[in-house]
């Protein structure tokens, strides 16, 4: 690839990225320097606007732009693929801020200025992530995002319990980013550069050349490192701890936007750096790799979901539920087909819209009762119908119960499971989502069943309302209609079923 | 007199492990946060010796480093401020007692 001079890029393909860079700056800014008259609702509600705004232009360049677009020799590369997870990370972090305007009126975060850019940063780096195909800007945009992370769940400073979770997350993540970067230089040692195309060329040479150990073991360490950001075992541990530590929005932020941008980093890295490395007859991702992570998928099936059953308390029950649903989206991956992309995409769409939900009625529940535990759910119904029978849908969408769009994504997956003959995977999903059944049930039981301390009406923040009650209706409307997302996506994101135009031409 | 590609890889992949070891055994978190530091500059070190030894030698190791030294930086400085407001609330660094949460 020829150098071009940097001025003759088009960069107006950017645009999302910066602006999110822009407003990221300019709030932070504004923080330092309007006093303590400025409400700081208002940086909230204006980094509402920018993730708005960049979103819109995520949409302009889906029409716009046909192919890749790349920056730099791939160091930035604005293609489908990138795209679809950015409408993914846009969504998330819009509704983690609404459900944040509610969460910080009550004063245990002190610095409301710094939460809200944060979280932009934080969403600037899972964007890099999303759109990048350079193990250096890749590595740079994990970090961005880590780091924004580990302080937003420090953010409750007086609590000796958000301090503990964010010091563990520094450490885990510390240790998970070591790792990745240590496999990174294993690639970089064989291919002897960080474009991950010409990585993809090169370590197939290295393994035809009698490297094949150091090869299997890059994809090892990578694997495992990156399993760390989508809280898959066996760098699950951290989970339960920080989601329980964390402010309840941060925790959502931290279950679907942070998980997506770890699933499309390891996505792209793995499928594209490890993609013609074969010993002749077999490609290797398809055969030892693809086990590899299989056997990652179940054991965090198994690990989530019966772990999951003995929690009490309702946000490390959602962080193994995490776990399990990792555990899922690593399924159609095993080995990857052509109808991958849109499994994964559509899976995480419904998982976007019900953690939401879910962790918006966590919220109000335990800030309400003063606890987490499930009990605090005791009674709900007779308290606030609305929001019982919103979390119901959640919960059931969750469990991958008919008429939610979790029932659909879970479907489709299985069904490429299946296609795949993977039939030991597909078992283990049945079976571990029937064992999930009883842990959902159980909120659910607590909601109608069981008599609660009071009877009075909950007071539910009018923004917190319209947000479940919306998200509930989508979640039930996208069960229906599940092919209005799957269309899209394979219309706008996958037509030549290359993954959202993330293969390049010479690949098959 | 050269020395092999084997010896820095040896010398990271030891290093590598010390820090893995350390970061998983010791009480103290500061030395937890060191030995994180440790797995850093293993990977640092591979990265060094690949941009010359490697299969392919090329500079883009190099800046590879430099990269991960700023972000290594920024990390160490993000988990000692977490560590500080920690120490404000409970008067200790030994991870054995940060176990507010059950399990």
């Amino acid at each position: 690839m020829d150098v071009k001079d940097i001025f003759s890029y088009d960069w107006s393909y950017l645009l999302p990225e910066f602006i999110i860079l822009g407003f990221a700056t300019i709030l932070s800014l504004l923080d330092l320097f309007a006093g303590k008259r400025l409400g700081r609702q208002v940086i909230g509600w204006l980094s509402l606007a920018g993730v708005v705004l960049a979103m819109v232009f995520v949409f302009v360049n889906v029409n716009v732009l046909d192919k890749p677009y790349s920056y730099m020799a791939d160091m930035i590369r604005v293609d489908d693929y990138g795209n679809a997870f950015k409408l993914l990370f846009l969504g998330g972090t819009a509704f983690a801020i609404l459900i944040s305007l509610s969460y910080l009126k009550k004063g245990e975060v002190t610095h409301k200025g710094e939460y809200y850019y944060l979280m932009l940063t934080g969403l600037l780096g899972a964007m890099v992530m999303a759109s990048s195909a350079d193990l250096i800007t890749l590595f740079v945009g994990l970090e961005l995002l880590s780091l924004s992370s580990y302080t937003l769940v420090g953010l409750r400073k007086r609590s000796l319990q958000s301090n503990e979770s964010a010091f563990k997350y520094v450490v885990s993540g510390g240790i998970a980013t070591a790792i990745t970067l240590f496999g990174m230089s294993y690639v970089y040692g064989l291919a002897g550069t960080t474009n991950i195309y010409e990585i993809s060329f090169r370590l197939a040479e290295a393994g035809m050349a009698g490297y094949q150990f150091l090869v299997y073991m890059a994809f090892a360490f990578l694997a495992v490192g990156l399993a760390f950001k989508i809280s898959a075992a066996p760098n699950h541990m951290w989970a339960p701890d920080v989601y329980q530590g964390a402010p309840t929005p941060v925790t959502a932020f931290l279950a679907v936007v942070s998980k997506a941008a770890g699933f499309s980093l390891l996505f792209r890295v793995l499928l594209i750096s490890f993609f013609n490395v074969n010993d002749g007859a077999n490609r290797f991702f398809f055969q030892e790799g693809s086990l590899y992570l299989g056997v990652m998928a179940a054991a965090s099936m198994i690990i989530g979901n019966t772990m999951a059953l003995r929690q009490t308390n309702v946000k490390r029950m959602m962080a193994y539920s995490g776990i399990a649903q990792a555990g899922y989206l690593l399924v159609p991956f095993v080995p990857p087909t052509t109808l991958f992309f849109g499994e994964v995409i559509f899976y995480l769409f419904g998982y976007l819209l019900v953690s939401f939900g879910a962790f918006a009625v966590i919220m109000v529940v335990t800030r309400e009762q003063g606890t987490e535990e499930i009990k605090g759910f005791a009674g709900l119904y007779h308290r606030s119908p609305i929001m019982a029978i919103a979390m119901s849908i959640f919960l059931l969408s969750l469990a991958g119960i008919p008429v939610t769009a979790g029932f659909f994504g879970k479907f489709y997956l299985f069904m490429g499971a299946l296609a795949q003959e993977n039939y030991w995977l597909a078992a283990i999903m049945i079976v571990t989502s029937v064992i999930s059944y009883y842990y959902y049930f159980g909120i659910i039981r607590q909601m109608y069943m069981r008599p609660g301390t009071s009877e009075a009406p909950l007071a539910v923040p009018k923004g917190i309302w319209t947000l479940v009650f919306v998200l509930a209706l989508l979640t039930v409307f996208f069960g229906a209609f599940p092919g209005l997302v799957t269309d899209y996506v394979q219309l706008h994101f996958n037509p030549s079923f290359d993954f959202g135009n993330m293969l390049p031409v010479d690949f098959q | 007199m050269t020395v092999s590609i084997t010896s820095y890889l040896m010398v990271a992949l030891i290093l590598f492990c010390v820090g893995l070891y350390g970061a998983l055994t010791k009480r103290n978190a500061v030395v937890v946060l060191l030995s994180i530091e440790l797995m850093l500059n293993a990977a640092n070190i591979n990265l060094i010796a690949f941009s010359k030894y490697g299969l392919y030698p090329a500079v883009a190791g190099q800046i590879f480093t430099l990269f991960s030294m700023t972000v290594a930086a920024a990390e160490v400085a993000v988990g000692l401020a977490i560590l500080i407001a920690l120490y404000r609330n409970k008067e200790t660094v030994n991870v054995d007692e940060m176990n507010q949460m059950k399990r």
